[in-house]
């Protein structure tokens, strides 16, 4: 049994316009998204507008009034048990049974569904970091311990699809940076598909390949994240931070550079950049910082959401 | 598709991780073996084994219901007010499956205390009082009935399971209805308690629909010493009326589990 056993084709999951009606109103609206293999996609969108809805009719806690979601090509509505067989998922919080410890509530889990071995929880365990601590009880556990036990029950089967939803509440810094490589080596090398919600902008931009934003319970958005290394292949704003602004724009006059408050503006693409810096140190003039303006994720969700309803 | 026994290992497993579920246990033996050793201390004579293991079931049935009611009510709402339910239905078995595998779990843990009590009161009061060598339960305990003293005790428990078995399953479905174990705790244990009460008073008012209410067929036993009880009403009429019930008890709990929205 591995990671990923669904054919490598076919997206890992499709929603077909999934909708979901309360009473008279539209939760969620005819959303119609598809997640490959081996990415993480990341799912951005202000609180209320429809992330933990989408993501239980994903997992089939709550029913779709219309629509489907098709979970390797097995339909969650009518073929349930195939399909969620290869998801892993914590839903909101990763609560566990406080009065089992760790390796219990691991033990419980594993024991619905088959081929998990004790060898496979062992290794789980270790993976997540819990090996000291995994034979007290969860009541003692602090939040990103439970996190931790959270992941490590979503991941024991090998799930070709991984959902998280706001997985790094209640981490710590370096638990964050842990979670994310961990997601990215998962996705990379195993070729499963993530699906993280968030409203931590910035944390998106370091986790996913792509990012769906939705508002209102529409999907407003589908955009690849660049990563900052990507953008510097082409020409982009580049500051100078110097210590003379004035004689630096004048020397980059041949890169139309422009004065601003930290130093000197050009557009330049990566060879550039250190040409212009090698320039700069000839001239005798001292260069404090060389930065790339991109405009973050975050500049631009607030742009298409039209801010505000963020936390 | 492989082995329902996990999904009832796992119920069992949150059954007996539980210091609670030992502390009932305890509770059980202690009022064995207490109200044993004192019928033993100031008996007069008149006492065997019977008419003590027949005292101590007559009460402490009781407090196994209420005990199994505690267990009944936690094991579904338990699962939505901590939201394990979410991570526990999010998994290849349908919500009906996993719905039985509690429903047993609670039936075997009802077992369990209604055997311990069985045979606790019987191998104790063996040693304290000896072997009562009675003929019959008429002899033995002053009840009319035929059979002997073993047999009688055995059907009592039987009959006291049955209707144990109707109010597990009526606050499994309060349970599952209201999601709160405190509410299906305290409506189960109003309807068990008003029914033991009121059904004296209930069975002298001279309405047909008074045959109807449960309360009033709870108490199967007393069909051991006469063949109708208040009204007129026979076992096989007791039986059909528990048998309705049963069924739309079970018909709600599992229509409501498998149709409602995950959304805590």
């Amino acid at each position: 049994m591995g990671y990923g056993t669904v054919s490598d084709e076919q997206p890992v999951v499709r929603l077909q316009q999934v909708t979901k009606v309360i009473g008279t109103r539209t939760i969620i609206d005819g959303l119609t998204l598809d997640i490959p293999r081996a990415e993480v996609l990341g799912f951005l969108g202000p609180n209320g507008s429809g992330k933990t809805t989408t993501i239980r009719m994903m997992v089939g806690l709550m029913r779709m009034t219309k629509g489907d979601v098709l979970i390797g090509g097995h339909s969650v509505r009518t073929e349930y048990e195939q399909a969620i067989r290869h998801v892993g998922a914590i839903v909101e919080n990763p609560e566990m049974y406080k009065y089992l410890t760790g390796y219990q509530n691991l033990l419980h889990f594993s024991r619905m569904v088959p081929g998990i071995t004790s060898q496979r929880i062992d290794e789980v365990v270790q993976l997540v970091g819990l090996k000291e601590r995994i034979h007290d009880k969860v009541k003692t556990y602090s939040l990103g311990m439970r996190q931790r036990l959270g992941v490590a029950q979503a991941i024991m089967h090998k799930p070709s699809l991984l959902i998280l939803d706001e997985p790094t509440n209640g981490l710590d810094p370096a638990g964050i940076r842990e979670l994310r490589d961990y997601l990215r080596k998962l996705a990379k090398d195993e070729g499963i598909a993530v699906f993280v919600s968030s409203h931590l902008l910035s944390e998106m931009e370091l986790m996913c390949d792509r990012v769906a934003i939705i508002q209102g319970g529409k999907l407003i958005d589908v955009r690849t994240v660049q990563s900052s290394a990507q953008l510097a292949e082409t020409s982009g704003p580049v500051v100078f931070e110097v210590d003379r602004p004035d004689e630096a724009v004048e020397l980059l006059a041949k890169h139309e550079a422009a004065r601003v408050e930290e130093g000197a503006l050009v557009r330049a693409d990566r060879d550039t950049v250190a040409l212009i810096n090698a320039e700069l140190v000839g001239a005798g003039i001292k260069v404090y910082g060389i930065r790339i303006l991109n405009k973050s994720l975050e500049d631009q969700f607030l742009e298409m959401t039209g801010g505000g309803q963020l936390v | 598709m492989y082995n329902f026994l996990q999904l009832v290992r796992n119920e069992n497993m949150k059954i007996y991780r539980r210091i609670g579920t030992w502390i009932m246990f305890g509770i059980i033996l202690l009022i064995v073996v207490g109200v044993s050793i004192l019928s033993k201390a100031f008996d007069e004579g008149g006492g065997s084994m019977w008419t003590v293991m027949n005292n101590i079931e007559s009460f402490t049935y009781l407090l196994i219901t209420i005990f199994t009611v505690v267990v009944s009510a936690e094991s579904v709402a338990g699962e939505f007010s901590s939201g394990t339910i979410k991570l526990l239905l999010i998994r290849p078995w349908s919500r009906s499956k996993i719905l039985l595998s509690k429903y047993i779990a609670l039936l075997i843990f009802a077992i369990l205390l209604s055997l311990l009590m069985l045979l606790s009161s019987f191998v104790l009061n063996l040693i304290l009082f000896g072997y009562g060598d009675a003929k019959t339960a008429s002899d033995a305990l002053g009840v009319a009935n035929g059979s002997g003293p073993f047999s009688y005790m055995m059907q009592v428990y039987v009959l006291d399971y049955l209707g144990l078995i109707m109010i597990v399953t009526l606050s499994f479905m309060l349970s599952t209805l209201f999601r709160s174990g405190g509410l299906a705790i305290g409506l189960s244990m109003f309807i068990y308690f008003f029914g033991l009460i009121a059904s004296g008073l209930l069975s002298m008012l001279d309405y047909k629909w008074v045959d109807y209410l449960l309360f009033l067929h709870l108490n199967l036993k007393e069909y051991l010493s006469s063949k109708e009880i208040a009204h007129g009403m026979t076992m096989g009429f007791s039986l059909a009326v528990l048998a309705v019930y049963y069924i739309v008890f079970v018909g709600i709990t599992w229509l409501v589990f498998n149709k409602r929205d995950v959304a805590t």
